[in-house]
């Protein structure tokens, strides 16, 4: 049922749930953030060794997550839910929802074919005869499975779907998530960015595309200098393992001395027409002028812009003019992924949740290898942090199959 | 192999499946229902027993048992040949 309150207030965010190559928490994201870590190296998880002697993979793999599931319950379920689980643990806890209907809270998980990894396992020792075909994996093979775990965990019973946008699902969650607040639909909404927990298949498939690019390859010696988001050295994408859940409430629903990261005041989610990994110019600035516009602000008013930077050559290029044509010459840039990772399904979140991070500590990171931006007149922040207040954030996520997405974010008070 | 080992067998593969029957004791009498086994557990307890066993047969070959102990006595049967 609605609630009775008047429709259309930007949702705000009060609780932030994050796991990357730092671990588990805020504190150590934005720490290691702001250093412009590096945490790269050859990927170890069983399941991503390439087969035969080719070249190991590198990215990024956080720390198992902490034991929050009864033993039953976690030795049937894989990587990525016990991570959505933790995630949204410290989300939850943050933003108080225990204090809410469990019929008002909704959640959107966002990306798809999730958890290919363990599918590969499983398949390998069932083939080999080494394990039996486990009966739960008839149910955790799909992406609701995430869903389950999440509202089984925590009372979430208004209502729990996935969404898939590939590169863009977590914004797209955010956006649906942020639909549904505004909606009034529920009161409270969390967006989760799911972990993508990539197989040693997906990886190869990713590399005879060309998204990893050739340096990827010989990158075993020193893997954090293959992921250079704009810089004139980059080549490809390196996956990065991460989660992230948010948790939009309306603003005039919190609880007394509850402060929020900020509001979700435009976004737009738009098909551009292209099937495979070509990004679109004419897509990325639509995405961009209606997101402005829905927040009801010119570009001029965007002090700083979280870009979805992969290190393609041509995602970063088609990016780099989107931003100069949309009039965001004046902005300062980052991108997340050059300390992060690609985190696939989970970029978008994660990116959003890195925004209203560093809107809180007045603190833009650095993005990592930057030396040599493709497009000097942008305000890249490089390879060093710099302090800036910002009162307007763009958060920009785009995904494979022409998903363009834009969400506008403003700081407490702005 | 004896009755009383395929039945340690299977009352292993229940532990696994069921962590917290760790330490709880389980007898022959027991059912994997009264235990609080749910179906697609005993489902797996079952392929997991007939994989320890090395017993090339379907679960749905060993439906009738009433308690976990006919249940060992069936799968004694069925390695006996």
């Amino acid at each position: 049922m609605p609630s009775s309150r008047a429709e259309g207030a930007p949702p705000v965010v009060t609780g932030i749930g994050v796991a990357s190559g730092f671990g588990y928490g805020k504190q150590v994201l934005r720490t290691g953030l702001h250093a412009g870590a590096d945490v790269f190296g050859v990927l170890a998880r069983p399941g991503r060794q390439p087969a035969g002697a080719a070249t190991p993979f590198i990215g990024v793999e956080m720390p198992d997550p902490p034991d929050v599931l009864p033993k039953r319950i976690a030795r049937t379920a894989g990587l990525s839910g016990r991570v959505a689980v933790a995630v949204l643990g410290e989300a939850w806890t943050e933003a108080g929802l225990a204090d809410v209907d469990p019929a008002r809270i909704g959640l959107v998980v966002g990306g798809s074919n999730l958890q290919n990894r363990e599918a590969v396992l499983a398949l390998t020792a069932h083939g080999e005869g080494r394990a039996i075909l486990s009966p739960h994996l008839g149910y955790s093979f799909f992406d609701t499975d995430i869903c389950g775990l999440c509202c089984a965990a925590f009372p979430i019973r208004g209502f729990s779907l996935t969404v898939g946008g590939a590169s863009a699902s977590g914004a797209v969650a955010v956006l649906q998530a942020a639909e549904a607040v505004r909606s009034g639909r529920v009161d409270a909404c969390i967006a989760l960015g799911a972990l993508q927990d990539l197989s040693h298949v997906d990886l190869a498939a990713l590399q005879a595309l060309g998204a990893l690019g050739p340096r990827h390859a010989q990158a075993e010696a020193a893997p954090g200098a293959a992921c250079r988001p704009f810089d004139r050295g980059r080549d490809g994408f390196v996956f990065g393992e991460a989660c992230a859940a948010l948790v939009l409430r309306r603003a005039d629903d919190l609880p007394a001395g509850a402060a929020a990261y900020g509001s979700i005041v435009g976004g737009a989610h738009r098909a551009d027409g292209h099937r495979g990994p070509d990004p679109s110019l004419e897509g990325e600035l639509r995405a961009i002028r209606l997101a402005l516009a829905d927040a009801g602000i010119g570009p001029d008013a965007i002090d700083y812009v979280n870009a979805h930077g992969t290190g393609t050559p041509l995602g970063d290029d088609t990016e780099a003019a989107a931003l100069l044509e949309a009039g965001l010459a004046t902005a300062r840039i980052n991108a997340t992924k050059s300390i992060l990772g690609h985190g696939i399904a989970a970029a978008g979140a994660i990116e959003v949740a890195a925004t209203l991070l560093q809107m809180r500590d007045g603190r833009l990171h650095p993005t990592r290898n930057l030396k040599t931006p493709i497009v000097p007149q942008l305000g890249w922040v490089g390879e060093t942090s710099e302090r800036l207040e910002v009162r307007h954030a763009l958060s920009l996520s785009f995904g494979f199959g022409g998903i363009d997405t834009a969400l506008v974010l403003r700081a407490p008070g702005a | 192999m004896t009755d009383d080992a395929v039945l340690a067998t299977l009352i292993a593969q229940i532990r696994d499946v069921v962590p917290e029957l760790e330490g709880h004791p389980i007898a022959r009498a027991d059912s994997m229902v009264d235990l609080g086994v749910n179906s697609i557990e005993r489902n797996e307890v079952l392929l997991l027993t007939l994989q320890a066993l090395q017993l090339d047969i379907s679960p749905t070959k060993l439906v009738g048992p009433r308690n976990i102990g006919e249940l060992a006595d069936l799968l004694h049967a069925k390695l006996a040949g």
